[in-house]
């Protein structure tokens, strides 16, 4: 066993596929993901974060390359993947198409019982992942009968209720209102405090960089850079080669301190923190903007 | 979807699934037992009454759920009516010609049958029912299929609506030559999404590292021993009182 704190959690190195129909997956693709942190994915639309996601869980297996879990090649025979599987859940982008069971309860259990779990365990795992994404009340609620932001947390539970150490999440913002958004933040946050390695994917560049620890930047079926998201501000070049513009709130930051409004090496990473800042300086008297008319 | 409605907003909700299966069992076999018409129509209004005063369930939606089952069986019992025979005289149509009471019999003994089924209908959700099922000893292939079906059924029904909002948004059903195409894009464009679903699940299953038989934990009852007595002694007291009367 090779298994230390060295290795990344889950390592994807020089991965290539290529779906039958001949349609580019992952060209020559290669990331790695700490234990323990917040990862967010950004590329356009068909640049590979599905496919990649679903060689992180071994629903799809290189053609060339390696993944590794924990320091060691995932092996593809079935106890392999059951015990990559174990560790690594995957939330699907559209909960309609992971939630098997007309009722929350039935539905949370299926992973649990998978794993052999006697019943009392999954019974105990299910109540404790419906309370972590705040949905304890609904255990016997039919899924139909949920909302969109509500089902996409019982396809949480579903996946949290097999304790991963990875947890994958598909665009896990979309079709999802601010009161919901912000909801899911909070279920994240919590599960990140609980030491759970977070991986998702987004287009938001503001959200990524507000939320995440490192970037990972994917271009045409390749994670063209990984960066730690407190250095984004310096990474201009690699987001334009992705077709992204540097969040909103590094540009206002860029002029503030241009101006001289902020000090050029504060780099708050919500438009919230920047305000605050900017009220702080106030109070204490710095220069302020001419007012031009 | 009415009766999906009741049976999970209704009195007797949390009441065990094999409490209220036992009764509706029970209420089956009064049916059968019931001597004389009289005796199977008074069967089928204890179990109605106990369907709309016990489980509160509402005038309005009960008959709404039963009124296709009634006009099967009004249209079964109006054939039976009548009699066609051939005779010295050529074909001829005989009213009645038994007489009021066969008719009178399988009228009320369904009509029995029917309200005993409505109440586990409207009383219990399908995915207790299955669980019950399962309880029973069905074959796993079957309450999968059962699983499945009743899930995909909603999403499928959501499907529809929205494909059909879409083509009548856009005139679709404006004449019945584009009613009929549109149509038939509604039903080929679903015959894809099935396959896909069917491929996504899969893919959604294998990732919560499914092997095989699809399980879920079934639902606690708090007071399965208590409900199952209640039903047992009600139902087998429906039955005396059926053969009894008889």
């Amino acid at each position: 066993m090779t298994r230390s704190a060295d290795h990344p959690l889950l390592e994807l190195a020089q991965v290539c596929f290529r779906y039958p129909d001949g349609s580019r997956g992952l060209d020559d693709c290669s990331i790695a993901i700490r234990r323990g942190s917040r990862n967010a994915l950004i590329g356009a639309n068909g640049s590979g974060k599905t496919t990649l996601f679903q060689q992180c869980n071994g629903l799809l297996r290189p053609q060339s390359g390696g993944v590794y879990y924990a320091g060691e090649a995932v092996d593809y025979r079935r106890s392999g993947l059951r015990q990559l599987r174990s560790k690594v859940g995957m939330v699907f982008q559209n909960p309609d198409r992971q939630l098997f069971s007309a009722s929350v309860l039935e539905d949370v259990s299926f992973g649990p019982l998978n794993l052999g779990l006697d019943i009392a365990t999954a019974r105990q795992r299910v109540s404790a992942a419906l309370q972590a994404v705040g949905m304890a009340a609904f255990a016997d609620k039919p899924v139909h009968n949920l909302s969109f932001g509500q089902k996409k947390r019982v396809c949480i539970a579903g996946v949290l209720a097999m304790e991963p150490e990875l947890l994958i999440l598909d665009e896990p913002m979309a079709g999802l209102d601010h009161a919901m958004q912000e909801d899911l933040l909070a279920v994240l946050e919590n599960l990140y405090a609980r030491g759970i390695t977070l991986l998702l994917a987004t287009h938001d560049i503001d959200f990524a960089y507000a939320w995440a620890d490192r970037i990972h930047l994917m271009v045409a079926g390749r994670c063209s850079a990984s960066l730690p998201a407190a250095t984004l501000a310096t990474a201009g070049d690699a987001l334009s080669a992705a077709g992204l513009p540097l969040p909103g709130v590094i540009e206002l930051q860029h002029r503030l301190a241009k101006l001289g409004v902020l000090p050029s090496d504060a780099w708050p990473r919500r438009i919230g923190d920047l305000l605050a800042l900017l009220g702080t300086r106030q109070a204490s008297g710095m220069p302020r903007l001419e007012r031009r008319v | 979807m009415l009766i999906e409605r009741s049976a999970y907003a209704n009195r007797w909700r949390q009441v065990s699934p094999a409490a209220k299966g036992s009764f509706a069992l029970a209420g089956l076999i009064a049916a059968f037992a019931a001597g004389t018409p009289m005796v199977a129509a008074g069967v089928a209004a204890i179990l109605v009454a106990v369907t709309l005063l016990g489980a509160g369930i509402a005038l309005v939606s009960y008959l709404r759920v039963a009124s296709p089952a009634l006009a099967f069986l009004l249209l079964g019992s109006l054939s039976l009516a009548f009699s066609l025979g051939i005779d010295e005289h050529g074909l001829t149509l005989q009213w009645l010609p038994n007489g009021l009471n066969p008719l009178a019999n399988v009228l009320s003994r369904s009509l029995a049958a029917l309200a005993a089924l409505l109440f586990l209908a409207l009383t219990t959700p399908l995915p207790d029912l299955i669980n019950l099922l399962r309880r029973l000893r069905t074959p796993e292939i079957l309450l999968e299929i059962m699983v499945l079906c009743y899930r995909m059924l909603f999403v499928f029904s959501a499907a529809v609506q929205d494909t059909w909002i879409a083509q009548t948004a856009r005139l679709g059903y404006a004449t019945p030559r584009l009613a009929l195409r549109s149509l038939a894009g509604l039903t080929a464009n679903l015959t894809l999404q099935v396959w896909q679903r069917a491929n996504d699940l899969h893919v959604a299953a294998q990732a919560r590292n499914n092997e095989g038989p699809l399980r879920f934990l079934a639902p606690v009852f708090a007071h399965t021993g208590r409900d199952l007595a209640i039903a047992m002694v009600a139902g087998s007291s429906l039955l005396a009182l059926a053969v009894a009367m008889s």
